[in-house]
C-alpha cells in the first residue's frame, strides 16, 4: 500500500498494517527531518525492520541529497539476512508499483569467514584463522614479493578482483551474503573486498555494530562513509555494554607469554632484515620522521570516522626518537613487557586509574607518556615493513600495545584493576589486568558526531531516558510505541508469594532459603503441568541455577517435573547449550514438551526466539541483578555517579530490568503468538521495577496480579491458555490490530495512533 | 442444546473473576471481544457445515426386504468412528466438576446417543490411553447400548500416567483402514494432557493417516499443544479447547454432524440390504429358534441372543437381531428404511437464514417460532418463507428440527 507520512510517500509492501508501524514511521520522518538522534522502543513482531527501511529508502527517494546513505546496524548473521530479505521484499513492490527498477544498491557485509569463496580458505573453521590465511594471500607486501617470485601462492579472486572490479560498479540491486558470493563467483572477484568496496557507492548497508563501533575494525571499513548518512542500530538494548567491550582490554598471564614469544619473533627477524635488507628499516625511520602528516592530511577534510584510539593531537607530531628505530622499538616493548609482568605479580587486588599507573610505569621502568601513545602505530608500522604475513600470530602484541596507546591516551573514563584470582576461586593464582572502558559514550561519540540521524531502537529500551545520558548525546525524539492487539495475548504475572505465604525473592539474603527454593520448585512443577509445549525458565546466575537445581534434585522435585516435560539446561559451553537447544526444541515439536533452563544475560536471553509453541510461558526467577561484587562494575557505577550524576541503585535497577524484559520477550514474537511472562519475585512488584519495564508489557500488568500466590498464577495461567487456545483468525485482527489503506485514513484511527506513541 | 445443568455452588466454583468480564470495550481486546468471535465463529459452524454438503439423491429400491443401490454423496453418510480417551492423570484435574474423566464420559454418554441418532448406519468405537499404553474399550460398532454400558464402567478407571497419541492412533488405525474407502474414517481424541508419551516418531504416523484418508479430531482439555495442531491440520481435522464445560459439549456436539467427504470418493454407488423384521414362525412352521449373527463373537453373554424372529440379510440370509450392521457372511450393509430416512436430512439441509439487523424489521418485532421479542442486535430470515427468528430458534431450527416450521405451515395451508 501506499502511505502518507506526513507529505512524504511511503511505499509499504504489505496489504496490511499495523498501527504502531505508521506512528513507528512518523516518530522516524520527525528525526530525519529534524537531522537528529532519536530513541525509539517497539515490541518485536510488530514489524519494526520493514516500518523503517519503507521510510527510510522513501525518504531517499524523495530527498536524495539530505539522506544519501542508511547504515542499518544489527548484531548476528541471521538478523542481518534477515533485514537483507525484508529489504528485497520492499524493492519488489516499488519495482512493481513504479513499473520501472530503481537503481538502489544495498547489501550485506559480514567478515571473511562468511564471503570468502577461495576453496581452502573458506574451508577453515574459525574467523580468525580465515582472516590470517586471507591476509598471508592477499598484503600488500606479498603481491609485491610476488612480481619477483612468481611461485607463491595467490588468491585469484583477489587478484581479479584487483585488476577489474574497481572499475565497475556493482550492479544495483539487493544483495545478502549469498548473493555476494555468486556474484563474486561468477565474475571471479572476491566478495568479502568487492563488498567493502561497494559500500562507498552503495544505498543501504547491513551490517553489525561492530564495523561502526569498534574502533580498530571501523577504521578500516567505515572510514569513508559520508556524512548525511542515517545510522540505525537495531537491537540496540545492549549497545553500551558493545561500546564498553570494544574499547576494553583484558590481560592475562598467558597473553603476556605470547607476547614474550611475538617480541622474540620480532627481534629475530629484524635481525634477519638488517643483514639481508637494511636499506628498508631506514626507509621506515625516515617515514616515521615525517610522523604521520598523511593520516593527518585527510583528517582535516573530515571525509573520515574519526578513530577513537587515536586523538588528532598525536598525528601531528612525529613518532618520538625513543622507539623510531626497530630495536629500539622492541627494546621498549620488552621493557613495557617486563614492567606488566612485575605488576601481575601481586597478591592483592589493586585499582588504579590512568594516571597513576603512567606515573608508577616512569618511576618503575622510565617509560614516557609519549612513546606509549605511539605504540600501536609504531607495532603496525613494523609489522608492514617487516612483512609479516599472519598478522593473526601477532595478537598478543598487538593487544599489548593497544593498550599501551590507551592508557596513555585517556586520563578519564577508563580504570585499571589487577586481580591476582578469580573470586570464585580464590586459591588459584590467575592474575588479570582488567582495562577497562567505563564510559560508552567514547566509542560511540564518533558516530553521533560525524552522522546526521542515528536512531537507536529495540524491544526493550525502557527507560528512554537513560540512553542518551549513558551514551552522552542528546536526541529530538524519545517515543515507546505499544502494542495494539486484537486479544490480550500477553500475560505478564508476578508471583510474589508460595502456597505457603513465603515470600518468594533471589535477593541475596534467602538465597539460600530451602523455603524459597522448595517453592520455586513447586511453581515450575505447577506451570509444567499446565502450559503446552515449551516453557523457559531463566535463572539470575549459572551459579544460582546450580545450586537451585540441585536442591530440586535432592527434594525430589525434578523427578516430578519430569513426569510432564523433559529438562534441558544450559550450560556456559556453546556447543552443548546448541545441542540443548536443539533437542528442546524438538520435545516441543513431537508433544512431549520440555522445559529450558537458562540463565539471564546468557546466549539463549539474548538471541534465541522462542516463537510460538517454542515458549508459551517465561519463568524468570529472580531478579538479574549484575554480579555487583565486581570491581569493574563498582568502578563503572563509580564513573556513572560522578560523570552523569546517574545513582547506582538506578542503573543496576535498570540494567537487570532490561534483561528482565528481553528474556520474557523471547516468548512473544508477533500478533499470532501467545504467551506467560511469569515474574517470580516479589521485587518486581514495586514501582521503581515495575516503572522500568517497557511500556507494552507494563500496561498488561494488572493491580490484581502484582503479588500472586503459585495456585493463583496456575489459575489464571490456566485460564489465559484456554482463552489462547481459541480460534483467531485474521478477521479478528482487522481494523482493530490490523488495517487496511481505507480503515488507516479514518479520522478515528488517526486519533487513536497519536496515542499510540508515548513520548518521554 | 437442552437447559444448562445445574451450577455448582459459587464456592465450589472455579476462580470466577467476574470483574473482568464488565471492563468496558474501549480498549476492544477483552474478555467481551473473546466471546464475540466465540459467537462468530458459532455462527461460522452454522454456515460452512451447510455449504459444504451438495445434493445427491437417493435412488434405492426400497422394495420389500431388498437390496438397493446408494449413491454415495459428498457427504458421508456412513461414518466410522474412534473416540480416544485420555485417562491419564491429568484426567483427575478438578476443574470440569467433579474431575475431568468423569465429566467427559458423561458427555460422551450424550455425545454417543446423539451420534446414533443423527448417523443410524455409522459405527463408533473407543480407545482409552494411559501409562504410554492404548487400549480399545469397544470395538467399532453400530450398537449405541453396547458402548454406553462400556462407558458407564469406565468411570470407576484408576487414572495414572502419560496418555499416548501414537498408540491410540496406531491402534485405531488397525481397524479403521480395513473400512471400505467410500465411509468415513474418523479419529476423535479427547486429550487432557498436555505431554504425549510415543515409542516413534508421530510425524512418520501422520503421513500414515493423510494417506490412509484418516480425519483426526482433537477436544484439548487444557490448552493448545502443537502437535494436536499440526495433526489436525494434516488430516483435515478439527482442534478446539474448551473453555468450560457448556463450551466442552458444544465443541463436542459439533463432531455429531458428518464431516464434508473428500472429492474423490472411491466409488459412487454402495450397495444396501433392507430387510426385514420377520417372525419366522409365521411363515414356516419347522421354524426353530437361532443365533443373531452379531452375538456369535461377542464375550458379553448378557443376553443369550436365541431367538425366533430376526432380521434376515437379503443376500445371504443371516440373521441379526438389531440394524443397522455389516453382514457378517456376505459384507453387505443392512439397513432400514426410516434409518435412511433419518440421515436424509444431512443431503437435503436446510438452507441457511439471512441474518439482518433487526433495526430493518417493520412492524412487530417478535420470532416466528418462539414467540419472544428480538431482543439481539440481530434476525435471521428464512429465505423462502420470509419469517423471521431469533438466534436461538434458528440454531433449534438447523440443529434439531431441520425444516423451516413457517415454510411446512405454509404448504399444510395450502
Amino acid at each position: 500500500m501506499k502511505l502518507n507520512i506526513e507529505g512524504l510517500l511511503v511505499y509499504f509492501p504489505y496489504d496490511y498494517i499495523y498501527p504502531e508501524q505508521y506512528s513507528y514511521m512518523l516518530e522516524l520522518k520527525r528525526t530525519l527531518d529534524a537531522k537528529g538522534h532519536g530513541v525509539l522502543e517497539m515490541p518485536s513482531g510488530t514489524g519494526k525492520t520493514i516500518s523503517l527501511l519503507s521510510l527510510i529508502v522513501a525518504y531517499q527517494s524523495a530527498f536524495p541529497l539530505e539522506v544519501t546513505k542508511l547504515i542499518y546496524c544489527s548484531r548476528t548473521v541471521p538478523e542481518i539476512e534477515k533485514v537483507v530479505e525484508e529489504l528485497r521484499k520492499l524493492m519488489e513492490y516499488y519495482a512493481k508499483e513504479t513499473g520501472e527498477r530503481n537503481n538502489f544498491l544495498a547489501l550485506a557485509l559480514s567478515s571473511r569467514k562468511n564471503l570468502c569463496i577461495h576453496p581452502e580458505v573458506s574451508a577453515l573453521r574459525f574467523g580468525k584463522e580465515v582472516d590470517g590465511k586471507c591476509h598471508s594471500l592477499t598484503a600488500s607486501y606479498i603481491r609485491s614479493q610476488r612480481h619477483t617470485d612468481p611461485n607463491l601462492p595467490l588468491c585469484s579472486f583477489y587478484e581479479e578482483f584487483d585488476a577489474v572490479g574497481r572499475q565497475v560498479p556493482l550492479p544495483a540491486g539487493i544483495y545478502n551474503l549469498d548473493d555476494l558470493k555468486d556474484f563474486g563467483k561468477r565474475k571471479g572477484w572476491c566478495p568479502y573486498y568487492l563488498a567493502r568496496y561497494s559500500i562507498l557507492h552503495a544505498n543501504i548497508v547491513v551490517y553489525s555494530y561492530h564495523y561502526l563501533l569498534d574502533p580498530k575494525i571501523a577504521d578500516l571499513v567505515s572510514k569513508e562513509l559520508a556524512k548525511n548518512s542515517v545510522v540505525v542500530f537495531d537491537e540496540a538494548h545492549n549497545i553500551d555494554n558493545v561500546c564498553i567491550d570494544s574499547m576494553s582490554v583484558n590481560i592475562t598471564r598467558r597473553t603476556l607469554d605470547r607476547c614474550q614469544n611475538n617480541v622474540d619473533t620480532l627481534q629475530n627477524t629484524i635481525h634477519n632484515i638488517k643483514e639481508s635488507d637494511a636499506a628498508k628499516l631506514k626507509e621506515e625511520y625516515r617515514r616515521l620522521v615525517e610522523g604521520l602528516k598523511e593520516a593527518n592530511v585527510a583528517r582535516e577534510t573530515d571525509v573520515y570516522l574519526a578513530n577513537p584510539v587515536l586523538p588528532d593531537e598525536i598525528l601531528r607530531e612525529a613518532v618520538p626518537g625513543s622507539i623510531r628505530t626497530a630495536e629500539h622499538f622492541v627494546g621498549f616493548l620488552k621493557r613495557f613487557l617486563e614492567y606488566l609482568k612485575s605488576r601481575l605479580r601481586v597478591q592483592h587486588v589493586v585499582q588504579e586509574s590512568a594516571p597513576q599507573f603512567l606515573k608508577d610505569i616512569f618511576e618503575k621502568v622510565c617509560i614516557d607518556r609519549k612513546p606509549l601513545r605511539f605504540c600501536a602505530e609504531r607495532l603496525q608500522s613494523l609489522l608492514r615493513t617487516l612483512e609479516i604475513a599472519d598478522i593473526a600470530d601477532f595478537s598478543a602484541v598487538t593487544l599489548i600495545s593497544n593498550f599501551a596507546t590507551l592508557v596513555s591516551t585517556y586520563s578519564q573514563g577508563f580504570t585499571i584493576i589487577i586481580e591476582p584470582f578469580e573470586d570464585r576461586t580464590p586459591t588459584i593464582a590467575n592474575p588479570v589486568l582488567h582495562f577497562s572502558c567505563m564510559d560508552p559514550s567514547i566509542a560511540i561519540k564518533p558516530v553521533f558526531q560525524r552522522f546526521q540521524s542515528v536512531v537507536i531502537t529495540s524491544g526493550t529500551l525502557s527507560p528512554l531516558d537513560i540512553y542518551p545520558r549513558i551514551l552522552d548525546f542528546r536526541p529530538v525524539t524519545m517515543a515507546s510505541f505499544t502494542m495494539t492487539l486484537a486479544r490480550t495475548c500477553l500475560c505478564p504475572l508476578i508471583v510474589g508469594r508460595g502456597n505457603d505465604q513465603v515470600t518468594l525473592s533471589s535477593k541475596f539474603e534467602t538465597r539460600e532459603d530451602i523455603a524459597v527454593i522448595r517453592n520455586y520448585g513447586n511453581l515450575l512443577l505447577e506451570m509444567s503441568a499446565i502450559v503446552p509445549d515449551g516453557i523457559v525458565a531463566f535463572f539470575t546466575s549459572y551459579i544460582y541455577m546450580e545450586n537451585i537445581v540441585a536442591s530440586w534434585y535432592e527434594q525430589g522435585i525434578l523427578e516430578n517435573i519430569q513426569r510432564n516435560k523433559l529438562i534441558f539446561i544450559e550450560t556456559p559451553d556453546a556447543a552443548e547449550t546448541s545441542m540443548a537447544l536443539e533437542k528442546y526444541q524438538q520435545a516441543c515439536e513431537n508433544g512431549r514438551g520440555a522445559i529450558l533452563l537458562s540463565v539471564a544475560r546468557g546466549k539463549v536471553s539474548e538471541g534465541i526466539d522462542f516463537v510460538h509453541h517454542f515458549g508459551r510461558a517465561v519463568i524468570m526467577f529472580g531478579v538479574p541483578y549484575v554480579y555487583t561484587q565486581s570491581r569493574i562494575l563498582k568502578a563503572r557505577l563509580e564513573y556513572l555517579r560522578d560523570q552523569f550524576q546517574i545513582r547506582e541503585n538506578d542503573f543496576l535497577t535498570f540494567d537487570a530490568m532490561r534483561h528482565a524484559a528481553q528474556c520474557v520477550g523471547r516468548a512473544l514474537r508477533g500478533k499470532t503468538d501467545y504467551g506467560l511472562m511469569v515474574f517470580a519475585d516479589k521485587r518486581y512488584a514495586r514501582a521503581d521495577k515495575r516503572g522500568k519495564l517497557p511500556r507494552w508489557i507494563q500496561e498488561h500488568i494488572s493491580d490484581g496480579s502484582l503479588n500472586l500466590t503459585i495456585d493463583e498464577t496456575v489459575q489464571l495461567s490456566k485460564h489465559f491458555l484456554r482463552q489462547m487456545a481459541q480460534p483467531f483468525r485474521q478477521e479478528d485482527q482487522l481494523g482493530l490490530s490490523l488495517l487496511t489503506l481505507e480503515q488507516l485514513e479514518s479520522e478515528e484511527m488517526l486519533k487513536k495512533i497519536t496515542q499510540i506513541a508515548h513520548q518521554t | 442444546m437442552d437447559e444448562e445443568p445445574e451450577r455448582a455452588k459459587r464456592w465450589e466454583g472455579g476462580y470466577e473473576r467476574t470483574w473482568e468480564v464488565l471492563k468496558e470495550d474501549e480498549s476492544g481486546s477483552l474478555k467481551s471481544s473473546v466471546e464475540a468471535i466465540l459467537y462468530q465463529s458459532k455462527r461460522k459452524r452454522m454456515i460452512t457445515s451447510h455449504n459444504q454438503v451438495r445434493l445427491g439423491m437417493v435412488q434405492g429400491h426400497r422394495n420389500t426386504g431388498n437390496i438397493g443401490l446408494l449413491p454415495i454423496l459428498l457427504k458421508k453418510l456412513m461414518r466410522h468412528l474412534y473416540v480416544v480417551i485420555d485417562c491419564s492423570r491429568s484426567m483427575e484435574d478438578q476443574d470440569l466438576k467433579p474431575n475431568r474423566l468423569t465429566s467427559t464420559l458423561k458427555l460422551i454418554e450424550k455425545f454417543v446417543d446423539e451420534y446414533f441418532d443423527q448417523n443410524p448406519i455409522s459405527q463408533i468405537g473407543f480407545i482409552t490411553t494411559k501409562n504410554k499404553r492404548a487400549e480399545k474399550l469397544t470395538d467399532l460398532a453400530g450398537n449405541p447400548t453396547k458402548h454406553t454400558t462400556a462407558l458407564k464402567k469406565a468411570v470407576d478407571t484408576v487414572c495414572g500416567g502419560e496418555p499416548s497419541l501414537y498408540n491410540s492412533l496406531n491402534l485405531a488405525i488397525q481397524s479403521l483402514k480395513h473400512m471400505p474407502g467410500h465411509t468415513s474414517r474418523e479419529i476423535l481424541i479427547v486429550l487432557s494432557s498436555l505431554t504425549t508419551c510415543d515409542p516413534a516418531n508421530i510425524y512418520e504416523l501422520i503421513k500414515t493417516l493423510k494417506t490412509l484418508k484418516i480425519r483426526v479430531s482433537v477436544i484439548g482439555l487444557s490448552a493448545e499443544v502443537r502437535v494436536c495442531t499440526v495433526l489436525t491440520r494434516e488430516t483435515g481435522g478439527l482442534y478446539n479447547v474448551i473453555l468450560d464445560e457448556s463450551h466442552y459439549r458444544e465443541l463436542l456436539m459439533m463432531h455429531v454432524k458428518p464431516p464434508p467427504a473428500t472429492t474423490s470418493s472411491e466409488c459412487s454407488l454402495i450397495r444396501m440390504g433392507f430387510p426385514q423384521h420377520t417372525v419366522s414362525a409365521v411363515m414356516d412352521r419347522d421354524a426353530k429358534p437361532s443365533f443373531s449373527m452379531s452375538h456369535l463373537d461377542s464375550s458379553s453373554s448378557c443376553d443369550p441372543g436365541l431367538s425366533l424372529g430376526g432380521y434376515f440379510c437379503p443376500q445371504c440370509h443371516a440373521k441379526y437381531t438389531e440394524l443397522p450392521v455389516e453382514c457378517k457372511v456376505c459384507g453387505l450393509t443392512l439397513v432400514s428404511a426410516p434409518h435412511l430416512a433419518r440421515s436424509f436430512h444431512h443431503l437435503f439441509p436446510l438452507q441457511t437464514f439471512t441474518e439482518t439487523p433487526v433495526e430493518e424489521l417493520q412492524g412487530e418485532r417478535f420470532c416466528q417460532a418462539c414467540q419472544g421479542e428480538l431482543k439481539e442486535k440481530s434476525m435471521f430470515t428464512c429465505p423462502s418463507c420470509k419469517n423471521v427468528y431469533c438466534m436461538e430458534c434458528d440454531l433449534y431450527i438447523h440443529d434439531a428440527l431441520h425444516f423451516c416450521p413457517c415454510c411446512t405451515h405454509g404448504d399444510a395451508a395450502r
